[in-house]
C-alpha cells in the first residue's frame, strides 16, 4: 500500500532530523512529507541542506491547515494511505505496519493509534485524561463512534478520507473534530493499541492555560460540526 | 418628534456619510460589492432623517416610548449586522488564504525537486553538495 507519512513541524529544529533519520534508515518503505508550518528557528534551513521532503508554508497556518496541506499533497501524488505522526517523536512509525492492515483487508477506512486501549507507555496527566475522557464520550454522543484516545495525532486514513480531508479539515485543535468529520462521512474507524513517548525535546503545544480554551473550542466545534451535517449522516 | 436642530446635524451627518463612500469608490479603496451594505445604511439613515414620523411609527410598533432611544436601538442593530457581516467577509477570506498558501508550497516543493532535477542533469556534481550551482554554470560554459 502507497503510503505517505505527513509530519507537521513548527520550530521543531531540534527533533526533526531525528525523526527523519529514523524514518529514511528503519522504514524506507514509507515516503514522507514535512510541513514546515512558518517555522522561524530554521527548520527549513535544516530540511534544504539535508534534501528532505518538505513543504514549506509561507505562513504559519496551525496544526490544522500545516496536515491539511499534507493531505493535499498526498491527494495529488496519488497515495493510497496517509498517515499523520508528529514531529517531535512522540509516535513510533514501528506501529504503523500493523495499523495499516486494517485498511489494506478493508475492515477500517481511519484507525487510529491509541494510547488508552492497552494503557501502555506515556498517559498523558491526570486532569487531561479526564478531559480527554469528555471529549470522547461527546465524540460517542454525537456520532455513536466510541475513540478512546480523541486527541490522538496519530492516524491513518484511506485515500477517500484524504480526500475528504484535503477539501475540509479544521483549523485549530482539529483531531476530536476530524473524528467526528470521519464518522459523519460513515468513516469505519478502528483504534489500534500504541505506546506514544513523552516528548524529547521542546514543549506540547497545549499548555494549561490553553487547555480551557481548548476545551471549550473543541466541544463547541464538535457539536457544531454534527449540527451542520444534519440529514447528511452516513453520507456515504 | 425628533428636534429640528438634531434634524440639521443628522441631514449633514448622512451627506457627509455618503461623500466619503463616493470619495472612497472614486479612489477605488472600496470594493463595490462590500460597498452596497454600507450604501443600504445611508439610504435608511436618510430616510429616517428626511421622514421621522416612519421612524416614530416604526420605534412605536416595537414598543420603545422615546424616540431618541429608539433611534439608538435601530443604530446599534445595523451596526452589529454590519460587523457580522464583516466577520464572515474576513473568514471567508482566511479561507481562500490558507487555500492559497497551501498550493504555494505545494509549487514551491515542485520547483525545489525541478531544479534539484535540473542541477543533477547539468552536473557531475551532486545535490547536496555545498555549491550546486557551480557545477551547472560550468556546464553551461562548456556547452557554449
Amino acid at each position: 500500500m502507497k503510503c505517505l507519512i505527513i509530519i507537521p513541524a513548527y520550530n521543531e529544529a531540534e527533533n526533526i532530523e531525528k525523526v527523519i533519520n529514523n524514518l529514511t534508515e528503519n522504514y524506507p518503505q514509507y515516503d514522507y512529507i514535512i510541513v514546515n508550518d512558518g517555522s522561524t528557528d530554521g527548520t527549513e534551513e535544516i530540511c534544504r541542506r539535508n534534501h528532505y521532503q518538505v513543504l514549506n508554508l509561507p505562513i504559519n497556518m496551525g496544526i490544522g491547515g500545516a496536515v491539511q496541506t499534507g493531505y493535499c499533497y498526498a491527494r495529488d501524488n496519488g497515495y493510497e494511505a496517509a498517515v499523520q505522526i508528529d514531529g517531535d517523536g512522540q509516535h513510533d512509525v514501528a506501529f504503523l505496519a500493523d495499523m495499516l492492515k486494517p485498511l489494506e483487508t478493508g475492515q477500517a477506512d481511519m484507525v487510529i493509534g491509541s494510547r488508552f486501549v492497552q494503557k501502555e507507555g506515556f498517559q498523558s496527566s491526570q486532569l487531561r485524561r479526564v478531559g480527554i475522557r469528555f471529549l470522547s464520550n461527546l465524540g460517542w454522543l454525537l456520532t455513536g463512534n466510541r475513540v478512546k484516545d480523541i486527541t490522538s495525532g496519530y492516524r491513518v486514513v484511506d485515500r477517500r478520507f484524504i480526500r475528504i480531508f484535503a477539501q475540509d479539515y479544521p483549523a485549530d485543535y482539529p483531531e476530536p473534530e476530524a473524528i467526528v468529520i470521519a464518522s459523519v462521512y460513515g468513516g469505519r474507524i478502528r483504534e489500534y493499541p500504541v505506546v506514544m513517548r513523552e516528548r524529547e525535546k521542546g514543549e506540547s503545544s497545549i499548555t494549561f492555560k490553553k487547555s480551557i480554551y481548548y476545551m471549550c473550542k473543541v466541544t463547541l466545534a464538535m457539536v457544531i460540526r454534527r449540527i451542520s451535517f444534519g440529514v447528511r449522516r452516513q453520507k456515504k | 418628534m425628533i428636534p429640528s436642530t438634531l434634524r440639521f446635524t443628522l441631514c449633514v451627518a448622512v451627506v457627509c456619510y455618503f461623500i466619503i463612500i463616493l470619495y472612497y469608490l472614486k479612489k477605488r479603496m472600496l470594493d463595490l460589492k462590500y460597498t452596497l451594505l454600507w450604501l443600504v445604511a445611508g439610504l435608511v439613515m436618510g430616510i429616517m432623517v428626511f421622514f421621522p414620523e416612519l421612524l416614530v411609527r416604526f420605534v412605536r410598533i416595537l414598543g420603545i416610548e422615546s424616540n431618541m432611544n429608539g433611534l439608538y436601538v435601530l443604530l446599534l442593530a445595523f451596526i452589529l449586522m454590519i460587523l457580522m457581516a464583516l466577520t464572515s467577509i474576513a473568514s471567508r477570506q482566511t479561507l481562500r488564504i490558507k487555500i492559497l498558501v497551501q498550493e504555494i508550497s505545494m509549487m514551491e516543493k515542485r520547483i525545489r525537486d525541478l531544479e534539484d532535477q535540473v542541477a543533477e542533469a547539468r552536473s557531475p556534481v551532486p545535490p547536496g553538495s555545498p555549491h550546486p550551482y557551480q557545477g551547472e554554470e560550468e556546464a553551461g560554459q562548456s556547452g557554449s
